[in-house]
């Protein structure tokens, strides 16, 4: 019932202190929720992409990850910076079911939030949760050391519930993957991301 | 009944934690002023029902067809006293715990706001958002052409505490619920919320 809830909570939040209110609480949750999840480390890629796989990660929380080991990001070095992982399942598809099925029509409010975001932070969220959702895997990224480096993820594309496709071409070409192969991985999953040591890319690394 | 679809525990913490950020901002009373100002929008979307007889009433209550039981599985256990066995905020309680560690205080002290402001029935902070959903969910339920009414007698919290209200309104209470104290009490040994549902005659 609480994720239920949450519907009227920002209809009721966005009469009250309008869609980029929402927006702004919405990435403070992300940030508190990720903050408070603690420090992970782990000595390699294998061991964290075991942890990725068994749902042992803070970042696994939100459900299922497929790991996608074929996928490996290299830096210019040939050395392995990171990999790409893709969500089986949106964790607000339930929700969003379930309130469809005892409620109704989903308020035009979870449009405007995500358009508030979409058009003033970044084009990456398809519903309003995406905001926190998406500001949660950055944050609690930051906090986990694969070999002593930290992570950072970056968000590369989302499928919305009517079938709808956001994906950040700044990302993609950071880490040199083809759109192309991104919509075919969203086929069978809600939103792929890539995590990868922190400052580093495909090409030349990223200043502080 | 429709299908029975699982919460994400994911969503459930953050909209937790969304109230949270609320009361950072405009402290408890803003916390439980969106924690009831929501539970009611949320009623006023569900559609309305009417039924022929209490009868017809408390068996769709129980089936799971009725608005009053599409987040909980509802017995009767008299006439008109009713209690939900699991409480539909423990799967989320819980994942909070597992994941966060102990509860932020703002949730208790929101809640002694509500029990001193509001009615004093919630255990936890979520009894707010469900006690108010029920009540207003009942008013867009017809029995025989009248209204449907609803009172909290007693909610349980994840501590074992449980939330009574006061003893001149508990008498009465129980008496339209057609049980005694002692029944009351063995209830709530197995079920989180015990209460009323009835027709003014």
């Amino acid at each position: 019932m609480m994720d239920i809830a949450l519907y009227s909570l920002v209809d009721d939040m966005v009469s009250k202190a309008g869609t980029e209110g929402v927006v702004e609480y919405w990435l403070r949750v992300g940030e508190s929720y990720a903050e408070r999840m603690g420090k992970e480390a782990y000595v390699g890629w294998p061991a964290f992409n075991v942890a990725m796989k068994e749902g042992r990660t803070s970042l696994t929380i939100e459900g299922e990850v497929n790991v996608l080991t074929d996928l490996a990001i290299t830096d210019k070095d040939g050395d392995v910076i990171g990999y790409v992982y893709a969500l089986k399942t949106c964790p607000m598809a339930p929700t969003m079911i379930r309130f469809i099925q005892k409620i109704g029509p989903i308020p035009d409010s979870d449009e405007d939030v995500a358009d508030s975001y979409n058009n003033r932070i970044r084009d990456s969220a398809v519903s309003n949760y995406c905001i926190t959702h998406q500001r949660f895997r950055e944050i609690a990224a930051n906090n986990i050391t694969v070999a002593k480096q930290p992570l950072e993820c970056l968000h590369l594309a989302n499928k919305g519930r009517m079938g709808d496709v956001k994906m950040l071409q700044e990302n993609l070409t950071r880490i040199n993957v083809d759109d192309r192969h991104i919509k075919s991985i969203l086929r069978s999953a809600s939103c792929v991301f890539a995590l990868i040591v922190k400052g580093k890319s495909a090409g030349e690394e990223i200043a502080e | 009944m429709a299908e029975a679809i699982a919460s994400n525990p994911f969503v459930d913490v953050s909209v937790f934690l969304f109230f949270e950020d609320i009361s950072d901002k405009q402290g408890v009373e803003g916390f439980t002023n969106y924690i009831v100002g929501q539970a009611k929008s949320l009623a006023k979307s569900v559609p309305e029902e009417e039924y022929d007889n209490w009868e017809d009433f408390a068996n769709a209550v129980v089936n799971g067809e009725s608005v009053l039981s599409s987040f909980e599985n509802i017995k009767q256990i008299s006439s008109n006293g009713f209690v939900t066995k699991v409480c539909p905020f423990a799967k989320a309680i819980r994942e909070y715990i597992k994941r966060l560690g102990n509860f932020n205080p703002v949730h208790m002290e929101a809640t002694d706001h509500y029990n001193h402001t509001i009615q004093p029935s919630a255990a936890h902070s979520a009894c707010m958002m469900h006690q108010t959903y029920r009540n207003e969910v009942a008013k867009r339920i017809k029995i025989g052409g009248k209204p449907l009414q609803y009172a909290q007698i007693a909610a349980k919290a994840y501590t074992g505490k449980i939330a009574l209200p006061p003893e001149s309104w508990k008498k009465v209470l129980l008496e339209k619920a057609g049980i005694s104290e002692t029944q009351g009490f063995m209830e709530m040994r197995e079920n989180s919320c015990l209460y009323v549902l009835y027709v003014q005659e």
